[in-house]
């Protein structure tokens, strides 16, 4: 008899409260290794809040939250490790260049000193930065910034990335563009998203999640041909 | 420890990128400048206790606008939210951000040190107080930078923070001013709190355990409650 395999992540019961407003409440889901499942949901709905949660930033109120089979609250510093977070604001570092700053993300995520350059160059040829590693941040674009963001995120491989709303602010040609990059990250890395943008959903994840006032409402399997998630989606809110 | 080497390289250059390490540093010097030329030929007396002195007040005034950057501008840029969800304790983030400014102000502090050379050339200073002096700025610089850092880490608007840890310096330098008004129990307490009742008796070379401590477990308390502050989320 063989242990069932270990879920790349998985919540069981969470709740947050935020003074007396609960912002989630009991809140399981499963998510396989190599996924891509998107968090649906209007604004203030519970999705930042979730991946906050996740990614350790805050501590959840109730329940249990691991990933790669470490909890979050217990072995901070495991979970964390297999984590790459990308917040929704793409913050960065104004006084650093572009490289400047994957490597300082690289070495704060334990990249071994001699592996950080070949990490950054790494990234930077994944997200098509490799002409930016000199560029002041400051005057990186929006669609650049998401992109420095997601690149700071995937610097040292985790098991599981982390876009919070990564198609926020861009422009329509942007939009495909980040598109076609997390499509192109299925399968080497788990990949959980969020967004309240339907059409661009059924075209990037392999999954989709439902909240809406904190609660799961529903899930599906979702491709790029469905035609009815919008029904579904309204059937549910 | 290679984290915080990491983290304290980050909060260095960040530092000596801002115009406010410089700001800080120029005033401080031009004060004391005008404070140490005036001080030489009113005394003719080849010391630096009063110039200790004008240093104390100085960095009660300077020391909030150093720090009120330190986690609140973290906050303001959400970066605080890429540090706390790398595996990182927060600890190590606190105390790289008290090494970075506390060497920052010992940078300036050393920069006075040409006062003393200027003494040297024009008498014969007794470097004994002048050494413990400094001993003493050092140990100030400690408790202010610490207090100024967990200022910060309570709100993410800057001069809040910078407010907020001018107040509180403020309130250390004048408890035992207050000390008498206070009822029973309380007198001893605000007399022991007192910034200026430990840093007095050091800078003019008595040197008490107890005043080092003082100096020493404040910061360590300021320290761990920014710690706190920020585990606490």
């Amino acid at each position: 008899m063989t242990s069932p395999p270990i879920q790349a992540v998985s919540l069981r019961g969470v709740s947050k409260r935020y003074g007396p407003t609960p912002a989630l409440a009991d809140f399981s889901l499963d998510i396989a290794a190599g996924e891509i499942v998107c968090l649906l949901g209007p604004n203030g709905s519970g999705k930042t809040t979730l991946i906050r949660l996740l990614s350790g930033f805050l501590s959840p109120t109730a329940g249990v939250l691991q990933v790669a089979g470490f909890d979050v609250q217990r072995q901070p510093m495991q979970a964390r490790q297999c984590i790459g977070y990308a917040p929704e604001s793409a913050p960065m570092y104004r006084h650093m260049r572009v490289g400047e700053f994957l490597a300082f993300m690289a070495r704060l995520r334990q990249v071994p000193a001699q592996q950080v350059d070949e990490a950054v160059a790494r990234v930077a040829g994944q997200l098509a930065l490799t002409d930016k590693l000199n560029a002041p941040i400051p005057t990186l674009s929006r669609g650049y910034r998401q992109r420095v963001c997601i690149a700071q995120a995937l610097v040292h491989e985790p098991k599981l990335l982390i876009l919070d709303e990564p198609s926020n602010g861009l422009d329509p040609r942007q939009i495909i563009e980040m598109r076609n990059l997390i499509r192109s990250l299925a399968g080497r890395y788990t990949v959980l998203m969020s967004s309240h943008i339907l059409s661009e959903v059924a075209r990037t994840a392999d999954r989709v999640v439902v909240l809406l006032n904190g609660r799961l409402k529903g899930e599906r399997r979702v491709h790029p041909d469905d035609t009815d998630l919008e029904d579904w989606f309204l059937s549910l809110a | 420890m290679k984290t915080f080497l990491v983290l304290t390289r980050k909060e260095l250059s960040a530092a000596l990128l801002s115009p406010i390490a410089y700001t800080v540093a120029a005033v401080f010097l031009l004060v004391l400048g005008y404070t140490f030329t005036l001080t030489l030929f009113a005394t003719k007396v080849a010391n630096l206790q009063y110039i200790f002195h004008q240093i104390y007040v100085l960095s009660i005034l300077l020391v909030p606008v150093l720090t009120m950057r330190a986690f609140a501008e973290e906050r303001r840029n959400d970066t605080l939210e890429l540090l706390l969800t790398a595996p990182v304790a927060e600890v190590w983030i606190v105390l790289s951000k008290f090494v970075a400014m506390l060497a920052v102000m010992l940078a300036i502090y050393a920069l006075s040190s040409a006062y003393a050379l200027v003494l040297a050339w024009v008498g014969e200073p007794d470097w004994g107080p002048i050494l413990m002096g400094y001993a003493t700025l050092a140990l100030l610089a400690c408790l202010l930078v610490a207090v100024g850092v967990l200022a910060s880490s309570l709100t993410e608007n800057q001069v809040i923070a910078a407010a907020l840890s001018m107040g509180l310096f403020l309130m250390l330098w004048f408890a035992d001013s207050v000390a008498p008004m206070l009822p029973g129990a309380l007198e001893p307490l605000a007399l022991n709190l007192s910034l200026i009742g430990h840093f007095k008796p050091l800078v003019t070379g008595s040197v008490f355990l107890s005043d080092v401590m003082y100096f020493i477990s404040a910061t360590l308390v300021a320290l761990w409650l920014a710690s706190r502050r920020l585990a606490d989320r």
